[in-house]
């Protein structure tokens, strides 16, 4: 007897206890998601028309540093981070290389490292590649990063949790964690400017037009001439990223 | 059929999970996740809706246009007014009004003005990575060289960053360098009349700007006609040669007009024949360093080395020899060697000087042969008289 009414009891339990906490879970959902209306500013049809690329003229690039300054203003890019940093390649006459970018070339290049006996020296600008296969969109375990229709690599600032799995997965060093939001960050070719018609604030700012911006889909655009005219190199292309951001007069000692 | 009861029971149980699934899917998932992909597709509008800080230089110009056109037609052309003075979206948005307008100090609304030698050298401190055929400058040697006392001396003070090349010389008014620069850097089309004749274009910089002697010189002599200054002053870009004229007597170079060949006309310009015309001369071996100039110089212009400048002052030849044949006890066997070292002439003359070591033996022979009896038919009038009176 006894046996029996323990039975129905915990049967009696378990259902109460499994309905009880379907209410609370549901009712939980409706108190804690948030039904936004975000403005749709371009439509989806209408950027499938853009694939965005980039084009970074090494031999142009004199490294004063406005690209980064324009870029950390512009995005409110947190001290010590990057979005978009000049590195310097010298190599002295016993084919030592030096790599150097002091504060990602914020301030430019104070001086040489080797006194006199440089044989090459060149410096090369970086940001994100927007790689067609990226490594940092496939890792992220909650769909904050993704590829934009119009091709660029953006984060979801409200999605991301800030695990960091993207940051390390990017073989190129361009994201980092923005501690101040708690999310992963990266360059987004200044998706707001873009999308209003202008051009990223890097390419604004270069003085020396060794930054190219435009849409690779338009075969009327300076960006397809130029890819057409001159020989142009891939960071790491052995990774199978598939970068989207060429470099002319790419040197091998740059990686 | 008694064991039916538990069955439904448990597939009730899955049927409710997937239910719970499937609305906690629907309410945790957020709204426009998964419309177009494995993302959220409002994110993409709020990050669009970012605002913009960098003001283009359009912007700019619709306010400033007096300096806009001076600007443009500057070096500085390229170099985007937010490169010295700052985003200068507070500036816009305080000075065109509007909603934003008023939590706008006027503080804020300053533009930076106020430069120190730093900010000019981000982009022109020397440094051996930056391309050759951008202007570098050390500060130190130039303030050597200009004699600038102050280590404290902006760049602003003769340098305006709006038009960097109108200094106050003589060429304020020229701009451009017709080697460096070409038509079409500015011109998307090609360009059918000569600058001088548009009114209003910026002036170019010409040869006869800086080199007025050696131009009107050049206009008296037989190559005058027919080539231009550039057509031998070939200017090396893109290299470490960058900004000096090639002026290499090179006899291959000459060749490419002189040299007899079958495809070639016979009348103009006049041929030799080549190798020949070295060995009928004799003094010349095979391989040997002598240019076309050390003999036809008078065909093209005075040679003066140096950007003009000689560096022998005044009547050197002459005064040299007295000079150094005072400074010698040995008067007989003086030499350049006492006193300089021993490729101190040829550094600069691509020649033994005064005369080449084989000068005693074989210039009369080839003298001889040429059947010439005047220096002058190979050397200007002045050549011999200036040391030997």
């Amino acid at each position: 007897m006894g046996f029996d009414m323990g039975h129905k009891d915990r049967r009696k339990f378990i259902k109460l206890g499994l309905y009880s906490s379907a209410g609370v879970l549901v009712g939980s959902f409706y108190a804690f998601s948030k039904r936004e209306i975000s403005p749709e500013l371009k439509k989806y049809e209408d950027l499938l028309k853009f694939d965005w690329g980039f084009i970074v003229d090494t031999t142009r690039c004199i490294g004063c540093g406005a690209c980064v300054r324009a870029c950390k203003i512009e995005n409110d890019v947190p001290d010590t981070y990057f979005r978009t940093w000049v590195e310097r390649y010298e190599i002295n006459n016993k084919e030592i290389v030096r790599v150097d970018s002091p504060e990602g070339a914020i301030e430019s290049f104070k001086s040489n490292n080797y006194s006199d006996d440089i044989v090459k020296a060149f410096f090369v600008p970086k940001l994100c590649n927007h790689c067609y296969n990226s490594a940092c969109t496939q890792v992220c375990p909650v769909g904050a990063t993704f590829h934009s229709p119009d091709g660029v690599v953006l984060i979801d600032k409200e999605h991301c949790v800030g695990c960091g799995y993207c940051v390390q997965a990017c073989p190129y060093g361009c994201r980092y964690i923005n501690h101040e939001k708690g999310t992963a960050d990266k360059c987004t070719l200044c998706y707001h400017r873009i999308s209003k018609g202008e051009s990223p604030a890097c390419v604004n700012a270069c003085p020396r037009n060794a930054r190219v911006f435009g849409n690779l889909k338009d075969p009327k655009s300076q960006i397809r001439k130029i890819l057409h005219q001159r020989r142009y190199g891939l960071l790491k292309p052995d990774l199978g990223t598939n970068p989207k951001c060429y470099y002319i007069g790419l040197d091998l000692e740059v990686k | 059929m008694k064991d039916k009861s538990h069955i439904f029971f448990i597939f009730s149980i899955i049927f409710g999970l997937i239910i719970i699934a499937q609305i906690a899917d629907w309410l945790l998932k957020p709204a426009s996740f998964d419309k177009f992909g494995h993302y959220r597709w409002n994110a993409v509008g709020e990050i669009q809706s970012q605002k913009i800080v960098n003001q283009n230089i359009k912007v700019c110009r619709e306010c400033h246009k007096d300096i806009y056109q001076i600007h443009e037609k500057d070096a500085h052309y390229n170099v985007p007014c937010v490169d010295c003075h700052g985003a200068g979206n507070l500036h816009v948005a305080f000075h065109k009004g509007g909603k934003g307008a008023k939590n706008i100090s006027v503080k804020q609304a300053v533009l930076k003005k106020e430069y120190n030698l730093e900010g000019c050298l981000y982009c022109h401190r020397k440094l051996a990575a930056r391309p050759s055929d951008f202007p570098q400058i050390d500060v130190e040697q130039h303030f050597k060289f200009l004699n600038v006392t102050d280590q404290k001396t902006k760049c602003t003070d003769c340098h305006n960053p709006h038009e960097p090349i109108f200094l106050l010389t003589d060429v304020r008014n020229s701009r451009l360098h017709p080697i460096v620069y070409k038509c079409n850097d500015c011109h998307n089309k090609p360009v059918k009349s000569s600058y001088s004749d548009v009114p209003n274009h910026p002036k170019i910089f010409e040869c006869k700007d800086c080199h007025a002697e050696i131009v009107n010189d050049f206009s008296q002599r037989p190559h005058h006609n027919y080539v231009e200054c550039r057509t031998c002053h070939l200017f090396h870009k893109e290299n470490e040669t960058i900004g000096r004229i090639y002026k290499n007597g090179n006899a291959k170079f000459c060749l490419l007009c002189h040299e007899k060949k079958s495809f070639k006309s016979e009348t103009y310009p006049p041929k030799i024949e080549w190798p020949s015309h070295i060995s009928k001369i004799g003094y010349i071996k095979n391989g040997d360093e002598k240019t076309c100039l050390n003999c036809h110089s008078n065909q093209i212009h005075k040679m003066v080395l140096g950007n003009g400048k000689s560096p022998h002052k005044g009547n050197w030849r002459k005064e040299h020899k007295n000079f150094a044949f005072n400074k010698t006890t040995n008067k007989m066997n003086s030499s350049c060697s006492l006193c300089h070292q021993k490729d101190f002439c040829s550094s600069c003359h691509k020649l033994e000087m005064p005369h080449p070591g084989d000068f005693a033996e074989v210039h009369k022979d080839m003298i001889q042969k040429k059947g010439k009896t005047l220096c002058y038919n190979c050397h200007g009038r002045q050549f011999c008289a200036a040391c030997h009176e």
